[in-house]
């Protein structure tokens, strides 16, 4: 609907943004555009300054310094109904004595809109979320995923040319939490409009949205289409973090056009793709090798490259495969899915010692992080 | 007594004697009081009862028998009600300006909370020898209003942050949110939220109020508040309308209590059992 209005698009434009509080900046310099009607998720562990992003972009936060522009318009400084925005809180903040349709009338209300026009109103939003049934309850008598309902239609009746929407499914079980997921989407691509959801779950983020802020100490490490930031992380932190990869450190030895040849920690041999980096001998490099993409080395014969040994040190059904976590390979763990055929032709028990192999074009390298690890890092790996 | 698993422990039998003791002094001097109220027509102050009668209570509305009871009354709801939406609304006030952490904040709060450790006689004493100075004469309805605040003020700023404490601030937010002014955010959705924390603050202010001795005695002026004519009573009152006083007071209270706690029962039973969740 707003899509079609003139001057109602929903592109933001984010530049040089800096959030600090005290001494500490919880944002640190952000850029990033993210295009009308798209649907974007910040993604990252709590404290790396999503949620200040996000509430910078709503005006509920003034930046330290940088600027916002949504369609084009500088909103610093604007009230966030002026801004075209409209926050859904995490808490979801129903006004609990107020019915459900005099929550999601508010708006309509303060902007004194008539009684019969408003509630003409409030009918379509209530639909749009299925809650026509329960308009005369108050939040208190409803549960946690029709409170979210009564949030989102809140919010929507304001024609926000972007929804913000912070952590929103966090405070539900986990049935609710993948039915509300495909509802947001959907809600999202009827009405057209901008979504920025902020989230700290990886699976949430790959199946929503358009484009993936990957996040940590309010710094992005990776701005991308789910499946790039899935399958082709920039950094070890994207890699460790989307927790599809396992990351690998070496010594580069020789660099050809395509490939690097690289010394690990055990003394095993790796061969990267060289993509687009430049590197030098003797530079330490990571990379990063999908875990679906690995085989445990059943038969007797040793492959010369891409080879590690390790304990098995954790096993995991997974229903399709089994995850298996083996340690003493490098600093980090090293996880194989193991098809589970293979794994029932072939069982394995904790203590184990297994070796594990991949083909040279299932490994990228990584650029190095923008941010210095910490233990906040999936994994709490130390840093180079 | 004894039960089927044996003896109660003898820690049992102090602490239930501890008890009776306890709610005897706390209720008994109360109860013999509303009993004798009740006394005949001819009966004296004390037991036995001859008869029973509402005679006494008659005799409260004639000041040749009892002083000025009912104008004393008049006075101290008057006042009492003053005290309680001044308490109420300086306390909001100052409690939602304290959430944020302005210069000087503690120690405007620790200003505020000392009056509560400030003997009350001599804040009335001292109200008084500085309004002489001022060339002011101290009357109920000010100078006792100003005594009375300096007590109901701290506890109503207190029960304040209790009650911010669970008042979250994404609510204004919301609100500014859906394009709500500060006005329109504070009386639509801040006021209403905290309503029934409010009431309670009402009901200290009020009571506080109602039946305070030493912030009044030398504040209050010529006219008595009703404690003060209680007191003077008890000494020139020689019937039982002393007592029936007495009863008529503590039912007002009663009744008070009895409204506040039931309009915060109905407004939390109207918004279902998760308010501020």
């Amino acid at each position: 609907m707003s899509a079609t209005q003139p001057n109602r698009s929903g592109d933001i434009v984010i530049t040089g943004l800096i959030k600090r509080f005290g001494t500490m900046n919880a944002v640190n310099d952000v850029s990033l555009t993210i295009p009308d009607g798209a649907y974007c998720c910040l993604l990252g562990p709590s404290g790396c300054g999503k949620t200040t992003i996000l509430r910078m972009i709503a005006g509920h936060e003034t930046p330290t310094s940088g600027s916002i522009h949504i369609g084009g318009q500088s909103v610093l400084g604007l009230e966030p109904i002026q801004r075209g925005t409209a926050l859904m809180f995490q808490s979801y903040a129903l006004f609990p004595h107020l019915s459900v349709r005099d929550n999601v009338g508010f708006n309509l209300d303060i902007a004194g809109v008539a009684k019969s026009q408003r509630n003409a109103a409030v009918a379509d939003m209530l639909d749009l979320v299925q809650m026509t049934r329960l308009a005369d309850r108050l939040p208190g008598q409803l549960s946690g995923g029709q409170q979210q309902r009564v949030a989102l239609a809140r919010a929507l009746i304001t024609k926000p040319r972007v929804l913000l929407l912070d952590e929103p499914l966090s405070a539900l079980d986990e049935f609710l939490r993948l039915k509300m997921r495909g509802e947001l989407k959907r809600i999202q691509a009827d009405l057209g409009i901008t979504f920025v959801h902020v989230t700290h779950t990886q699976p949430e983020a790959v199946a929503l949205a358009d484009v993936v802020v990957v996040m940590n100490q309010g710094i992005i490490e990776q701005a991308a289409s789910a499946r790039d930031v899935f399958m082709a992380p920039r950094s070890p932190y994207v890699a460790r973090f989307m927790g599809a990869q396992n990351v690998l450190d070496g010594k580069v030895m020789q660099a050809t056009d395509a490939t690097v040849s690289l010394t690990g920690d055990q003394g095993a041999q790796f061969d990267v793709p060289l993509g687009s980096q430049r590197v030098q001998p003797g530079d330490s490099v990571s990379f990063a090798q999908r875990r679906d993409l690995c085989h445990i080395v059943r038969g007797a014969v040793m492959p010369a490259t891409n080879t590690v040994t390790g304990t098995v040190d954790a096993i995991e059904y997974q229903g399709s495969f089994f995850k298996i976590t083996l340690k003493d390979i490098s600093r980090n763990e090293f996880i194989v899915h193991d098809a589970e055929a293979d794994f029932f032709a072939n069982p394995l028990v904790r203590g184990d010692k297994v070796r594990v192999h991949w083909n040279t074009a299932d490994a990228r390298l990584l650029q190095p992080d923008y941010a210095p690890a910490t233990d906040a890092a999936v994994g709490g790996e130390a840093g180079h | 007594m004894r039960t089927q698993s044996g003896k109660r422990p003898l820690s049992f039998w102090l602490l239930t004697a501890f008890f009776v003791t306890f709610v005897m002094f706390l209720y008994g001097p109360m109860i013999t009081i509303y009993v004798l109220s009740f006394q005949g027509p001819t009966g004296g102050l004390t037991f036995p009862m001859r008869g029973y009668s509402l005679v006494w209570f008659e005799g409260l509305f004639e000041q040749r028998r009892t002083g000025d009871f009912a104008g004393s009354m008049t006075r101290s709801l008057i006042l009492g009600v003053a005290c309680m939406f001044l308490t109420v609304a300086i306390s909001v006030a100052a409690g939602l300006a304290f959430r944020s952490k302005f210069k000087g904040s503690g120690a405007v709060f620790y200003l505020v909370i000392a009056s509560l450790v400030m003997p009350g006689l001599f804040v009335s004493l001292g109200l008084a020898i500085t309004m002489q100075l001022a060339g002011l004469t101290p009357k109920w309805w000010y100078s006792a209003l100003g005594a009375h605040l300096t007590w109901t003020l701290p506890f109503g700023l207190l029960i304040m942050f209790a009650i911010l404490n669970r008042f979250s601030p994404s609510y204004e937010e919301a609100a500014r949110d859906l394009g709500a002014t500060p006005m329109q955010t504070f009386w639509r959705v801040v006021f209403p939220i905290l309503a029934p924390g409010l009431i309670g603050i009402a009901l200290f202010g009020f009571t506080l109020s109602y039946d305070e001795f030493p912030r009044s005695i030398l504040a209050m002026g010529s006219k008595n508040t009703l404690p003060h004519e209680i007191y003077a009573m008890t000494t020139t009152v020689t019937s039982p309308s002393l007592f029936a006083l007495g009863t008529v007071t503590t039912g007002i209270s009663f009744l008070i209590i009895l409204a506040a706690l039931g309009s915060i029962a109905w407004i939390n039973k109207r918004r279902g059992q998760s308010l501020g969740k």
